[in-house]
């Protein structure tokens, strides 16, 4: 499956004819672009899960109940 | 309905209204002049006055670029197979210029002749590698001689 | 019938079947992707005009068709919503509208750095690239529009109507190339035959990458609707029971 690679050399993949600079930033900010459609979900939803959960264990000491499973009357928004 | 409710309402419908006819209008106004450029046969019908700065667009015809020896001036003709135009540019051509492609100029008529400021390269939405090419140019060769034996010309 | 839509519409339903779903278009996304961009990179072979500049083709071309879908996803949600209120549409419209900016903004960008050496210059106010413009800055108008009213249910109905009037452009963007003279190309033509220009091998990792790009924006509009139905829905018990029971 090599045979089909119509580069000869690594130097020659990373020149792209003389578009090097050009291909290779299309692919770079491809590769941003995907990585943080994926990573900043991600982190928003841990985040989110942290503050539910510290949010929850306060609730839970003022009514004096530990459960986290409680509604937190608290909260206003 | 409460009165902050309404209030909202009508922002929000004064907003959509607002947004649609600013569309409406600008899509209507943009009619008229959305085209790129001219092409060589509006320039030959005189739809460009002398002077007023225009872009015109058509192919390279093949074997008209002459180059200067001793700075960047280039003069070509642009084609769009109907009629031809005289284009004369002093600078750096892009690097897909080539003979039978596509180019849109910008600059301006000036007594037939058309004085370029920039120079671009429009390409077409064929892409293939380089062995096809020459195989369908190989092809279209062998086409072209039995008829053109035929037709005796 | 009523049920089943009703059903369809529960955030709760959308969360479980999209959880069910994420592994696997997780799989398809690092396949079709892996295969897309080696093939794209490293077999295409030159082309007669352009040199290895269409190694940019397989990252714009899929991008910025998919950009088109953003705004109809968002008008049919917007009338979703308008008509029968239902929650899941309004966070689903609201999610995309973000996205779709990256995705308009990636396909310009991109189409940029291919005009520079290609055409020689890296922007021209031609139709395409002019309503694609348009199309940049009425999503960065959706998603201001959603931040600046501050009652949900207003900004759920005003960027539903910003987002049916904005499916107008789409067309627009669509066929611009070919109802007036632009600097841009028309769309490329496939063909079955590999002897002719447009052939498989131009056309196939460029399906692939098209469905690896389709698969990455999906995935993506799943994880940001799934933080928002957490977020709406956070004083429900089955969210609550979730926050439980991850470790963070």
């Amino acid at each position: 499956m090599f045979d089909g690679i119509v580069f000869a050399s690594f130097s020659e993949f990373v020149q792209m004819g003389r578009y090097g600079f050009h291909v290779w930033s299309v692919y770079a900010l491809f590769t941003i672009f995907i990585i943080a459609n994926l990573l900043v979900p991600h982190l928003q939803r841990k985040q989110f899960i942290r503050e539910q959960k510290s949010r929850a264990l306060r609730d839970g000491q003022i009514n004096g109940t530990a459960s986290s499973s409680s509604a937190a009357p608290g909260e206003s928004v | 309905m409460k009165p902050h409710r309404r209030k909202k309402l009508t922002i929000i419908l004064f907003i959509a209204t607002g947004l649609s006819v600013a569309i409406g209008l600008s899509l209507y106004a943009l009619s008229n002049t959305i085209d790129l450029f001219f092409t060589p046969s509006q320039i030959a019908a005189g739809e460009a006055t002398n002077g007023q700065r225009i872009r015109i667009g058509g192919m390279v015809k093949e074997g008209s670029v002459v180059r200067a020896e001793d700075s960047l001036n280039v003069e070509f003709i642009a084609t769009d197979y109907t009629h031809d135009l005289v284009v004369r540019y002093d600078g750096i051509l892009p690097d897909l210029f080539r003979e039978g492609q596509g180019v849109v100029v910008e600059g301006a008529v000036d007594n037939g002749m058309f004085i370029a400021s920039r120079v671009l390269a429009k390409h077409d939405e064929n892409y293939m590698s380089v062995e096809v090419k020459a195989a369908m140019d190989a092809a279209e060769a062998a086409r072209a001689m039995p008829a053109g034996a035929s037709n005796g010309s | 019938m009523w049920l089943w839509f009703s059903k369809l519409g529960s955030p709760k339903w959308f969360y479980d079947l999209s959880g069910k779903w994420l592994p696997w278009l997780v799989a398809f996304m690092v396949v079709t992707m892996t295969v897309g961009l080696l093939w794209a990179l490293l077999f295409v072979p030159e082309d007669y005009q352009q040199s290895f500049t269409n190694r940019i083709f397989y990252v714009h071309v899929p991008v910025a068709s998919i950009s088109l879908a953003v705004f109809p996803l968002m008008a049919i949600a917007g009338a979703i919503t308008l008509v029968w209120k239902m929650k899941l549409a309004d966070m689903v419209a609201k999610c995309a509208a973000p996205i779709g900016v990256w995705f308009t903004g990636v396909a310009l960008a991109t189409g940029a750095i291919w005009g520079e050496p290609m055409w020689g210059t890296w922007w021209v106010w031609d139709a395409r690239l002019t309503s694609m413009l348009l199309q940049f800055f009425l999503l960065i108008g959706v998603v201001a529009l959603r931040s600046a009213i501050e009652s949900p249910d207003a900004a759920a109905r005003a960027c539903a109507l910003l987002s049916i009037v904005g499916a107008i452009n789409v067309p627009i963007i669509k066929y611009s190339v070919e109802w007036w003279n632009t600097l841009h190309q028309p769309s490329t033509p496939l063909t079955m035959d590999s002897n002719s220009a447009n052939g498989p091998e131009i056309w196939v990792p460029l399906l692939i990458m098209i469905a690896a790009v389709y698969c990455f924006f999906v995935i993506s509009l799943i994880l940001s609707t799934r933080n928002e139905i957490l977020q709406r829905e956070r004083r429900s018990q089955w969210v609550m029971d979730i926050i439980a029971s991850e470790r963070v």
